[in-house]
C-alpha cells in the first residue's frame, strides 16, 4: 500500500536534472501501478466470477432420464415381445436454401453435382428429381429415415442447405407383415388397424413408455402372410385373406389380408389395399356354413339319428330349385352330406329345424351384426331382418343369402369347436383368467359331434388335402359363387377353407379364403377349396402347429369309429 | 498485568473464531464445489445413458427389420429350404423315447442287475458339467426342461398343451 503514497508535489528548488529525473521514475512507477492494478482487479473479478458459478449458479439442468427415453409414441410388440411397431429417431434430409445467408446462391456447388453425390450415398434417389428440387431453391424435404452413417456422409457433403433435422418417426421392423392388423400412422394420426385404435393409449405420456402387447404371434402370421402369398400367387387369385383364432380365448393368432400393403411407406398403390378382407369384406361364404347348420339342428333336436337318410335329388321350393354342384345319388345320412358338401340336404336339415331356429342360431353366432374386434374397420354383415321365409333359412343354411366376414366365420367355428361357448375375437393379449367373458351358443355334446364331423370332411371328403399328418386338422370346404351384374358368377368364386386343429381338443381355428381362384396347374385346374385353400391350410398347420404349442403326434385322434360305417368305403 | 493478558486472550480467541470460520467456510466451499461436480458428472452419465440406449434401440430395430418374417420366408426359400418337422421328428414323452429300443435278441447274454437301495455300490447318477468349465451345471438350467415334461405327462385327456412361455423362458435363460 505504500506504493500509492505518491508525495503530492514535487519540490521546485532542486537540481533540475535530478528532479527530471525523479520525475520520470515516479512516473513510470505510476503506471506500473496501474498497470499492476488493472491485472489485479482483473484477476479478482474473474475469482469472483469462479466462486460465483460455482457456489450460486445451479448445477446443470438435470434431465430425466426417464423423459428423454420415452418414446413419442407408444411402441405396438406381437404377444412375445417382438416389436411391431416402435418410435425410431432418425434424420430426415431437409433443404433448407436460406441457411447460408450471405445473399449468394444456396448451394456451393451446382445443383447437378449435389444431386449426383447424393445419389452416391443413396442408390435408389432419383437424381434428377432431386438436381431440379435443390437448383429451384424451394426448401423441402429431399428424404425421410436417414440412417446415421448415411447422415454423416451427407454432412461430408459440406453444403450448408442440406439440413439432417432429427425426427420421431415410425417404424415398422417387420415391414408389410401384419400391416393390416398394425395400420400406419400418418402426421402423427393413427390410421387403421390397431394404430387407430390404440391412438389415445399410445401418445398418453403417462402410458406410452410401456409397450402394447398384441394377441398376434409374429412368427405366425408371418407363416400365415407366407402360405397365403404362395397359395394366391399359385392360383392368380385378386385376393387372399386368412386368421389363426384361439378358440378358448378369442385371441386373434394371426390376421392377414392381400394383398398387402408397406405401413413404412404408404403410398397410392398402397392405400388401394388398405381395405382389410378379415374384418371389413362381407362375402357369402358358401358351404363353410353346413356344419353350422348341422351343429344348430344336433343342438335343436332336429337331428337325432345320424344315419337318417335325406332325399339329395334337386329340391324345387317356391319357384327355384337347390341344386348340388353335381349328383350325388339318391339319398344321404348327416356324415356323407358334410363330406360330400350338399346343398340339397342341408336345405332339408335346415326345413326340420325350422327358419325361427335357424335364425336364432345364426344371430347367436354373432352374423347380424359388425364382428368384435378392436379395429376401426368393421364390416356390417348382409343380413336379412325380420321373419325369414323358407328358402331364405335354406339357402343361408349352404352359406348364401347371408354374407359375413371371415372374421364372422372364424368366430363362429371357435364357437362350434370350444365347447359351444362363442366369444368376441380380440387383438390384446389376454392375460390368463381375464378371458372375455362368452355365450353358450352350442351344448358340449354338440360340439363334440361336430368335432368328429369336421374330422370326417378332412378324412375322407372335400378337406383331404389339408389334413396335414399327426395334426388332427378337421374342416370344411366352401366354394361360393360371387355375385355380380345378374345373378351369381358360376367362374368366379370366393373358396374358402375353415378349419380347426387338433380335433381331439380344439385349440385353434384357422380360416383362408381366396378371392377369385383360377385353375392352374398347381390347382390341377380346379377352382374350388379343396384344391386351392384346403392344401394352403394342410400347409400351414404343419408350420404353426409346434409353434403354437400342438405338436404332432399320429397316435392320437378323435374316435371317428362310431361315424365310420355310416360313410361306408370312402376311404 | 492483567488487562493485556486479557487483552491478548480475547484477540487470540478471537483470531480462533476467525480462524476457525475461515476453515468451515473453506471446507464448506470445497463440499460445494464437490457436489456440484458429482452432480454435472452424474447429468452426464445419464445423458451417456441416454445416447447409449438411443443407439442400442436403433441396432435392435436394424437387427428386426434385417431379419424380419418376410426376409427369413425369402432366405428359406431360395437358400436354405428348411420344411417343417414331421410327426415322426417329434417325441412326445420318455415312453415313446424307449420305445425306440431294440428288444434284446434271443441268446443274448443276461443283463447284469445292480441291487438297488440307500446303500448299495451303484453308482450316483453322474452330474451335468459344463464341458468347457468343467464346472457342475446349474440346477436351474435343466429345470424349465423337467417343468416342461411333467403337464404332459399328466394331462392324458387331450391333446399336449406345452405352455407358451415354457419354450421361450428356458430360451431366454
Amino acid at each position: 500500500m505504500n506504493a500509492l503514497a505518491i508525495p503530492a508535489q514535487v519540490p521546485t528548488a532542486r537540481v533540475r536534472l535530478v528532479d527530471v529525473r525523479r520525475r520520470t521514475v515516479l512516473l513510470a512507477q505510476l503506471r506500473m501501478l496501474l498497470v499492476g492494478a488493472a491485472f489485479l482487479a482483473l484477476a479478482f473479478a474473474a475469482l469472483l466470477r469462479i466462486a460465483w458459478i460455482g457456489v450460486v449458479e445451479p448445477a446443470p439442468h438435470q434431465r430425466s432420464m426417464a423423459a428423454a427415453l420415452l418414446p413419442a409414441r407408444g411402441e405396438i410388440t406381437d404377444r412375445n415381445g417382438v416389436p411391431l411397431a416402435r418410435a425410431f429417431p432418425a434424420y430426415a434430409l431437409w433443404f433448407n436454401p436460406g441457411a447460408m445467408d450471405d445473399g449468394g446462391p444456396p448451394l456451393v456447388h451446382s445443383a447437378e453435382a449435389v444431386a449426383a453425390r447424393l445419389k452416391a450415398i443413396f442408390p435408389d434417389l432419383d437424381e434428377y428429381a432431386v438436381a431440379r428440387q435443390l437448383a429451384s431453391g424451394k426448401a423441402g424435404y429431399l428424404r425421410r429415415r436417414v440412417l446415421p452413417e448415411d447422415a454423416n456422409r451427407v454432412m461430408q457433403i459440406g453444403e450448408l442447405a442440406l439440413e439432417l433435422p432429427r425426427e420421431t418417426d415410425r417404424h415398422y421392423p417387420q415391414g408389410t407383415m401384419a400391416a393390416h392388423v398394425l395400420g400406419y400412422v400418418h402426421d402423427g394420426k393413427g390410421q387403421v388397424g390397431m394404430e387407430a385404435a390404440l391412438d389415445d393409449r399410445l401418445t398418453d405420456p403417462g402410458r406410452r413408455g410401456e409397450p402394447v402387447a398384441l394377441s398376434i404371434d409374429a412368427r405366425v402370421q408371418g407363416a400365415l402372410e407366407d402360405e397365403l402369398n404362395r397359395g394366391m400367387r399359385s392360383v392368380n387369385a385378386v385376393g387372399a385373406a386368412g386368421i389363426v383364432l384361439d378358440v378358448d380365448t378369442g385371441e386373434v393368432m394371426a390376421l392377414a389380408s392381400l394383398p398387402e400393403f408397406d405401413p413404412n411407406h404408404v403410398d397410392e398403390e398402397g392405400r388401394r389395399h388398405v381395405f382389410n378382407k378379415v374384418t371389413n369384406q362381407v362375402y357369402e361364404l358358401g358351404s363353410t356354413f353346413k356344419p353350422l347348420t348341422v351343429a344348430a339342428a344336433i343342438d335343436a333336436g332336429a337331428v337325432t339319428d345320424l344315419s337318417r337318410r335325406y332325399p339329395a335329388t334337386p329340391f324345387p321350393i317356391g319357384g327355384f330349385t337347390i341344386k348340388d354342384s353335381h349328383p350325388l345319388g339318391a339319398s344321404l345320412n348327416v356324415p356323407e352330406t358334410l363330406i360330400h358338401s350338399s346343398n340339397v340336404v342341408t336345405a332339408h336339415i335346415v326345413d326340420d329345424l325350422g327358419t325361427s331356429r335357424m335364425k336364432q342360431v345364426m344371430a347367436d353366432l354373432g352374423f347380424n351384426e359388425r364382428p368384435f374386434i378392436e379395429l376401426p374397420a368393421r364390416g356390417f354383415p348382409i343380413w336379412a331382418s325380420g321373419d325369414w321365409p323358407r328358402l331364405r333359412a335354406m339357402t343361408v343354411g349352404y352359406g348364401h343369402g347371408v354374407a359375413v366376414t371371415p372374421l364372422h366365420l372364424a368366430s363362429a367355428y371357435a364357437a362350434m369347436v370350444n365347447g359351444g361357448i362363442w366369444r368376441p375375437t380380440t387383438l390384446r393379449k389376454v392375460a390368463p383368467g381375464e378371458i372375455n367373458r362368452g355365450r353358450r351358443v352350442f351344448k358340449a355334446s354338440t360340439s363334440a359331434r361336430m368335432n368328429q364331423l369336421l374330422r370326417m370332411i378332412a378324412v375322407y371328403g372335400t378337406g383331404r388335402n389339408a389334413n396335414a399328418p399327426g395334426f388332427r386338422v378337421g374342416g370344411k370346404t366352401g366354394s361360393a359363387e360371387k355375385p355380380g351384374d345378374g345373378g351369381y358368377h358360376r367362374t368366379t368364386l370366393v373358396s374358402t377353407f375353415a378349419a380347426a386343429f387338433p380335433m381331439d381338443r380344439p385349440r385353434y381355428v384357422v380360416i383362408v379364403m381366396f378371392d377369385e381362384p383360377k385353375g392352374t396347374l398347381a390347382s390341377s385346374f380346379q377352382r374350388t377349396a379343396a384344391w386351392n385353400a384346403a392344401p394352403t391350410v394342410g400347409r400351414l398347420i404343419p408350420r404353426i402347429g409346434p409353434l403354437l404349442g400342438v405338436l404332432p403326434d399320429e397316435s392320437r385322434d378323435v374316435d371317428l369309429t362310431d361315424l365310420k360305417p355310416l360313410v361306408g368305403d370312402e376311404s | 498485568m492483567t488487562a493485556p493478558n486479557l487483552a491478548s486472550g480475547s484477540r487470540l480467541r478471537r483470531i480462533g473464531w476467525i480462524a476457525a470460520l475461515a476453515t468451515c467456510t473453506a471446507l464448506y466451499l470445497m463440499l460445494h464445489l464437490k457436489v456440484h461436480a458429482v452432480r454435472s458428472e452424474v447429468v452426464r452419465a445419464e445423458r451417456q445413458i441416454v445416447a447409449l440406449e438411443q443407439q442400442k434401440l436403433l441396432l435392435e430395430t436394424e437387427f428386426e427389420t434385417r431379419s424380419n418374417q418376410l426376409q427369413l420366408a425369402a432366405w428359406n426359400r431360395v437358400d436354405f429350404g428348411y420344411t417343417a418337422p414331421s410327426a415322426a421328428q417329434f417325441l412326445a414323452n420318455e415312453r415313446q423315447l424307449a420305445s425306440f429300443g431294440s428288444p434284446r435278441a434271443a441268446g443274448a447274454p443276461e443283463p447284469i442287475r445292480v441291487a438297488g437301495g440307500a446303500g448299495s455300490e451303484a453308482p450316483a447318477f453322474p452330474r451335468l458339467v459344463a464341458p468347457l468349465a468343467g464346472e457342475p451345471l446349474d440346477e436351474a438350467l435343466i429345470e424349465p426342461e423337467r417343468a416342461l415334461a411333467d403337464p404332459r405327462l399328466a394331462e392324458n385327456g387331450g391333446a399336449m398343451r406345452i405352455p407358451l412361455g415354457a419354450v421361450i423362458g428356458s430360451a431366454a435363460r
